[in-house]
């Protein structure tokens, strides 16, 4: 008997370590700065919300030139009506960037000679208590082109185009008027037997000056169909360099992953030098490509992992309800007013009315990304986030014994932050010894460490 | 003694897929959940040994098999889902038997009733990378080579089979031949093709029997992967064709395999081998 009552409370430690653990593990510290999309000069952004077969695709343009030479086509997996097209706000994008964006965080050490209450020991006062809050038909037989549905959605005339082959399809878009890269034949052909249809969208130029609005809005498209994938082949016809993709995947259930690359979470929660904050786009851009070339330029990252309800620390507040249906979220329970401010402690009981982002970061070239992008949604409810820390020490006077022993740690953990930084970001040591001098002041080195650095040995 | 069975190879290699999986710093395995399935899978058989009187307790190396490569392809959030995918493995033996035989490969069978019966089970096909294709494949072959009397045509037939169906499927769609290598490029089809249908207690008893079957698991895997898009195909596929086995063993009559005909098997392959 007296085993079966050690074992119980052992059993239920395991349960709750196994089960719970992950859920109740939370991050906190002070939200500095974020690394978001602004970082890359040219970032296709997509935000897909899936549940079962049912996709709403958003599509960014990170276009950049004349408007009236805009174009674009894209595969889809089914014939669209004017009601499954509409035209969405920027605005909605650059939230869920900003949400979502890796971020920088930065904690204050405690005086090490004032006695410690255990309450202390959680560091994070009084700004993340912030956090938790506000949640919340005519056809061209020659060519074998179908034109299986034309409409106007804002600002943009779009095309709903079936083919039969490559060659027909291409004529049919020069005649047209669109201007397609060389190569595209070879490309289009096998979504054509795969009986894709064309999404081609144009700029209507009279429409887009009555909007006033100055740059292009994204387009969305809702549609039903198994095919959960992302056609990046069409993309990189006359792509030179490496492009980015950032992928957040909206789902009811829990993280996405790619099925066909490996998706490898990006560095996260480590210590990093003070002067980072001043540099943190920086440290981000060196930190990715990095990563990137280390994983062989052929992976996807996972930047981002959380339950829309909540984040911690917040580097944008969560999306309300109304921005969530805005970008695509549609199964959110329509009887839940938006306007009816929803208390921080309250926890949805019902997963139908949660949303789980999952933010992919994906650099792409054709040598390394042969196949389309194809995903799949898991139950993996685990949270993620590149999230990347800054530790101040204590700058009052030390005058107590413990005092003096913190101090003489420091240099051990700045040292430490540096290595950290200059491996994660691939920058020279001694550079980052030096800025960190700057910042710190109270670090000398010996020649001999100075000497071994140089030789690249320390 | 170690290394004397052959499972022993077998289990040797899939501890090393799963040391060297974790060992890599971005994995989703999750060694306690790994330790579940262990448990379970050994606790399950041993229990069941005992109710039915049947089974002897050399068969834990089974079981271990078993609940390794749950732990390798099986993920799941919490740790009740791998306890009953194991428990759900280990008991299909026992319990779908035709003669003395178990028709369903216990992993699979876990993975499926994972899949179906728990809210939080996946399989990532992915996460084995493409660098991993060819340690598998290297360690894989070898492992079939030691194991000698392992059921390589097996392998071969299914390997073979679908490759020429993504072979044909790419020539006819025009893609590129990288977009082929890459899609033939999963680590999960691989260890699938060589630890999962290779189980020689589960499958059918005579070698045409077995390139049939596989031939079969090839084509409807082709068929899910690429028409109705499901990335656990190879999976289900299987567990769609576990009951086949049957049939087969009738219509092609061949001594069924046992672990202890083994010395026979390797002198049989020897002589057979001397004489051409």
């Amino acid at each position: 008997m007296k085993f079966f009552r050690l074992l119980t409370p052992l059993l239920l430690a395991i349960v709750a370590v196994f089960c719970f653990a992950p859920a109740a593990w939370a991050f906190c510290g002070f939200y500095v700065a974020k690394a978001d999309t602004k970082l890359y000069n040219k970032a296709s952004q997509v935000v897909i919300a899936r549940d079962g077969d049912r996709t709403v695709l958003t599509m960014a343009n990170d276009f950049q030139g004349e408007v009236k030479d805009f174009a674009m086509v894209v595969p889809v997996p089914t014939v669209l009506q004017k009601e499954q097209v509409r035209v969405t706000e920027t605005k909605i994008i650059e939230r869920l960037d900003a949400f979502s964006a890796p971020r920088l965080v930065e904690y204050f050490d405690p005086d090490p000679c004032a006695p410690v209450y255990p309450q202390e020991l959680s560091a994070a006062p009084a700004p993340a208590a912030s956090n938790e809050s506000a949640r919340k038909r005519s056809s061209d037989a020659s060519l074998g082109v179908t034109v299986e549905a034309r409409f106007n959605v804002g600002e943009y005339d779009i095309l709903i185009l079936s083919a039969k082959e490559s060659g027909g399809l291409e004529t049919w878009l020069k005649r047209n008027g669109y201007k397609i890269p060389r190569g595209a034949k070879q490309l289009l052909k096998p979504y054509i037997r795969s009986s894709m249809k064309f999404f081609v969208a144009k700029v209507n130029l009279d429409k887009f000056e009555k909007s006033g609005y100055q740059f292009l809005r994204p387009l969305q498209i809702s549609y039903e169909s198994p095919k959960f994938m992302l056609p990046i082949r069409l993309g990189m016809i006359n792509a030179t360099t490496e492009q980015d993709l950032i992928v957040y995947i909206l789902s009811p259930q829990g993280q996405a992953e790619i099925t066909n690359y490996r998706t490898v979470k990006i560095p996260s929660d480590t210590n990093v030098p003070l002067f980072v904050k001043d540099e943190f786009a920086d440290f981000y851009k060196s930190m990715f490509q990095t990563a990137y070339t280390k994983e062989d330029k052929k992976v996807g990252f996972l930047e981002y992992a959380w339950n829309m309800g909540s984040c911690d620390p917040c580097s944008a507040e969560p999306l309300t309800p109304d921005e969530l249906k805005q970008a695509g979220v549609f199964w959110l329970d329509d009887n839940s007013p938006s306007d009816v401010p929803v208390s921080p402690s309250f926890r949805r009981p019902f997963p139908r009315t949660s949303v789980f982002i999952s933010r992919l970061h994906v650099r792409y070239t054709r040598d390394k990304f042969p196949e389309d992008l194809i995903f799949q949604q898991t139950a993996n409810s685990e949270f993620f986030q590149g999230r990347y820390v800054l530790q101040h020490p204590f700058q009052g006077e030390l005058k107590c014994q413990a005092g003096r022993e913190y101090k003489r740690s420091l240099p051990k953990r700045f040292e430490q932050e540096a290595q950290t930084l200059a491996k994660l970001t691939n920058w020279k040591i001694q550079d980052i010894r030096n800025k960190m001098k700057l910042s710190v002041g109270n670090l000398t080195y010996s020649w001999w460490e100075n000497l071994f650095s140089w030789l690249g040995l320390y | 003694m170690l290394l004397k069975d052959i499972r022993d190879y077998q289990i040797l290699f899939l501890g090393l897929f799963l040391v060297l999986g974790i060992g890599t710093r971005d994995w989703t395995l999750r060694p306690e959940l790994i330790g579940v399935a262990i448990a379970t899978s050994l606790a399950t058989q041993w229990i069941l040994s005992l109710v039915t009187g049947k089974e002897q307790m050399a068969n834990l190396r089974s079981a271990l098999i078993t609940s390794l490569g749950l732990g390798l392809l099986l993920r799941a959030d919490c740790w009740t889902t791998m306890a009953i995918a194991a428990a759900i493995a280990i008991a299909s033996k026992f319990i779908f038997q035709v003669g003395d035989k178990h028709f369903f490969n216990p992993t699979n069978f876990g993975i499926i009733s994972a899949l179906l019966l728990t809210p939080d089970a996946w399989v990532s096909p992915g996460q084995w990378g493409e660098e991993w294709w060819y340690g598998l494949l290297f360690a894989g072959t070898g492992g079939m080579i030691l194991q000698r009397v392992g059921r390589w045509d097996t392998t071969a037939a299914f390997l073979g089979s679908y490759s020429l169906l993504e072979a044909i499927r790419n020539l006819w769609l025009g893609w590129t031949w990288d977009v082929y290598w890459h899609r033939l490029m999963s680590g999960s089809l691989l260890l699938f093709a060589l630890f999962m249908i290779t189980d020689p207690r589960s499958i059918p008893n005579s070698r045409i029997g077995r390139v049939v079957w596989a031939i079969c698991i090839a084509g409807l895997t082709f068929i899910l992967r690429n028409y109705f898009f499901i990335s656990t195909a190879v999976f289900w596929a299987l567990f769609a064709f576990a009951p086949l086995t049957i049939l087969l063993d009738v219509l092609w009559l061949a001594p069924r395999f046992s672990w202890q005909e083994r010395e026979t098997d390797v002198e049989t392959l020897q002589c057979n081998v001397s004489q051409h």
